[in-house]
């Protein structure tokens, strides 16, 4: 034990007082000098950690533990939880030096978790000061603990953005993203040239390398993220914002033969939106065990305004007319749909003028009904997009927002 | 002599907010409260209020175009708003406004990170997507224009008002 005298007591007292002091000044005008600057931002802080975080991926790998990417400081960083969430272990960056990573609305940095515990990690970058972007692709082979040198992943210098990983069967990876290559090429022979191409590529070596790219569509939409899923083993199925004749920019679909073909574009819905404008606002889709597909999406249309979702049974060859999704008065934003192992979720935003709340609602007969929608989270700053995410147990919510942090969140059935 | 270093210390301090303000006039922070200052302020005046973004394609298109409208018609308020979502950047936002000519416009730029709450204030369905312009005329009226705006229905507009004003 120690003892300690009056003296000893009431210098250390004044020590203390004089540090808090000390501390209390220095944090006002840290506080005063940080606010404006967090208050423009969206981000809580400007570390790499996750706290600071301004997007956030998650990915279960087969163990069950749970992986995020994210984007803060300006780096991409990579931690893991085996605890659904509550604790992660010492993240590991995945970026170095100064990068001006891609910070458009839909980007995010995209992670694979393979079943031999490979990670392969993709996201974009500015890689100039006309804002034209750059995919890059990296892969772990020691389980998360350090990550080989990101590679841009065509070699093509045309700007890319908006890339989805996704796992095939055979444990290749499958990327696509949105591609301007085209453009310069149509212009210099007096085309008029709209928007940008749906390009592709896989990897055979956990995203080490890829195949040469290929054209998937050309004149998509250039600033709206793409929403991939398999509809079996190597069958990808990439959904995104098409530029239909006139300008339209409705939502298309493409189920591919195989990885290197790819299928036809089929139309989700005529929702009639001309627009010459970014709507940074992508699609999101899902495929249940029995092939139904889910798609859910946000228009402007002539014939129809807000978020909706349909479903296909037929490869995308017809959808199911647009179920309207979230109070039209709250100005539903960013849904995202997950056909999970107890049933279909889509999750979204609702504003009301103070604060962000993320609804929910359920389906278990593969889409054909859903249960009335719940509030599930809520913050009164800015937030990530609502995500969802599962172990093959449960689908939870996983959600990024400035003033709490992040959070994953099982979602009940009864939601 | 120490009284001085903190009397001069005093000064600076005092003064840096307004050294602030000063650089930052050209790009005024839109924040909270920001939309109807501006509507207040151009009350009873044909306006032009252009949302757009550094990064936005179809914005680099239109911008020189709204630059030499506001040129050729000296009698308009035209009110620019980058509307980029985060993090927005003044340096290449007022580079941008300027090679378009608008420099010497009203140029506003979003400056709170929650940009929902901004958007909700201008207009509750407005999710974000840019171009985007807002003509308010002299009585108030607005006219949304959803992406890229045909320069000739601006005049169109343009020349309705001046009718209006005889």
């Amino acid at each position: 034990m120690i003892e300690m005298t009056n003296r000893g007591r009431k210098a250390m007292l004044r020590t203390g007082l004089l540090a808090t002091l000390a501390f209390a000044l220095w944090h006002t005008a840290a506080h005063a000098q940080m606010s404006h600057h967090q208050h423009a931002s969206e981000a809580a802080c400007e570390d790499v950690v996750l706290r600071c975080a301004s997007k956030v991926t998650p990915a279960f790998a087969p163990d069950g533990t749970l992986w995020l990417a994210w984007m803060a400081g300006g780096q991409v960083s990579v931690a893991r939880s085996n605890d659904a969430g509550r604790s992660f272990s010492t993240p590991v960056q995945v970026t170095k030096g100064k990068l001006n990573l891609d910070w458009g609305p839909d980007a995010r940095p995209q992670i694979v978790v393979e079943k031999n515990g490979g990670i392969a990690l993709a996201f974009s970058l500015f890689r100039d000061k006309a804002f034209n972007g750059q995919v890059l692709a990296t892969k772990s082979a020691d389980g998360g603990k350090s990550f080989a040198e990101p590679k841009p992943i065509t070699s093509n210098n045309e700007s890319q953005r908006f890339v989805a990983l996704g796992l095939d069967a055979d444990g290749s990876v499958f990327a696509a993203w949105i591609d301007k290559r085209n453009r310069v090429p149509a212009q210099q022979s007096g085309r008029k040239y709209e928007g940008a191409g749906l390009f592709f590529a896989s990897s055979k070596d956990g995203s080490a390398t890829y195949t040469e790219a290929q054209l998937a569509s050309d004149n998509t939409c250039e600033c709206c993220r793409l929403g991939l899923a398999f509809a079996g083993p190597g069958r990808p199925v990439v959904v995104f914002r098409n530029i239909f004749e006139g300008g339209v920019r409705d939502h298309a679909i493409m189920t591919f033969g195989d990885p290197q073909t790819p299928g036809e574009v089929r139309r989700v819905s005529k929702d009639d939106w001309q627009i010459a404008a970014c709507p940074h606002h992508g699609p999101s889709l899902s495929i249940s065990a029995v092939g139904a597909y889910h798609v859910t999406w946000y228009t402007n249309g002539k014939a129809r305004k807000g978020l909706f979702y349909a479903r296909s049974q037929d490869e995308g060859r017809t959808f199911s007319e647009p179920l309207p999704v979230g109070r039209a008065d709250r100005n539903p934003t960013r849904p995202y749909v997950l056909a999970g192992p107890r049933g279909t979720t889509m999750v979204w935003k609702e504003f009301d003028g103070e604060k962000t709340t993320v609804n929910a609602m359920t389906s278990h007969d593969d889409g054909k009904s859903w249960s009335k929608p719940v509030a599930i989270a809520t913050t009164a700053d800015t937030s990530d997009h609502p995500l969802l995410v599962t172990d093959g147990q449960k689908t939870f919510l996983s959600w990024m927002t400035k003033a709490e942090g992040y959070r994953l969140l099982p979602i009940g059935d009864e939601s | 002599m120490r009284r001085r270093v903190l009397a001069a210390i005093c000064f600076v301090a005092l003064l840096a907010p307004a050294l602030g303000a000063a650089t930052s006039s050209q790009l005024k922070p839109f924040g909270r409260g920001s939309w109807q200052e501006i509507l207040r302020a151009h009350a009873g005046r044909p306006t032009i209020v252009h949302f757009w973004g550094v990064t936005c394609g179809p914005c680099k298109v239109e911008l020189p175009l709204l630059g030499q409208f506001m040129k050729e018609h000296g009698a308009i308020d035209v009110v620019t708003i980058s509307a980029d979502l985060v993090p927005n950047l003044p340096a290449a936002a007022r580079s941008m406004l300027e090679k378009a000519g608008l420099g010497s416009a009203e140029n506003w730029i979003f400056d709170d990170g929650f940009v929902e709450r901004l958007r909700f204030e201008i207009d509750p369905a407005w999710q974000g997507e840019i171009p985007r312009t807002i003509l308010i005329s002299r009585s108030g009226d607005t006219t949304t224009i959803e992406g890229s705006a045909e320069m000739a229905d601006i005049q169109k507009w343009f020349e309705q008002q001046h009718a209006a004003a005889r």
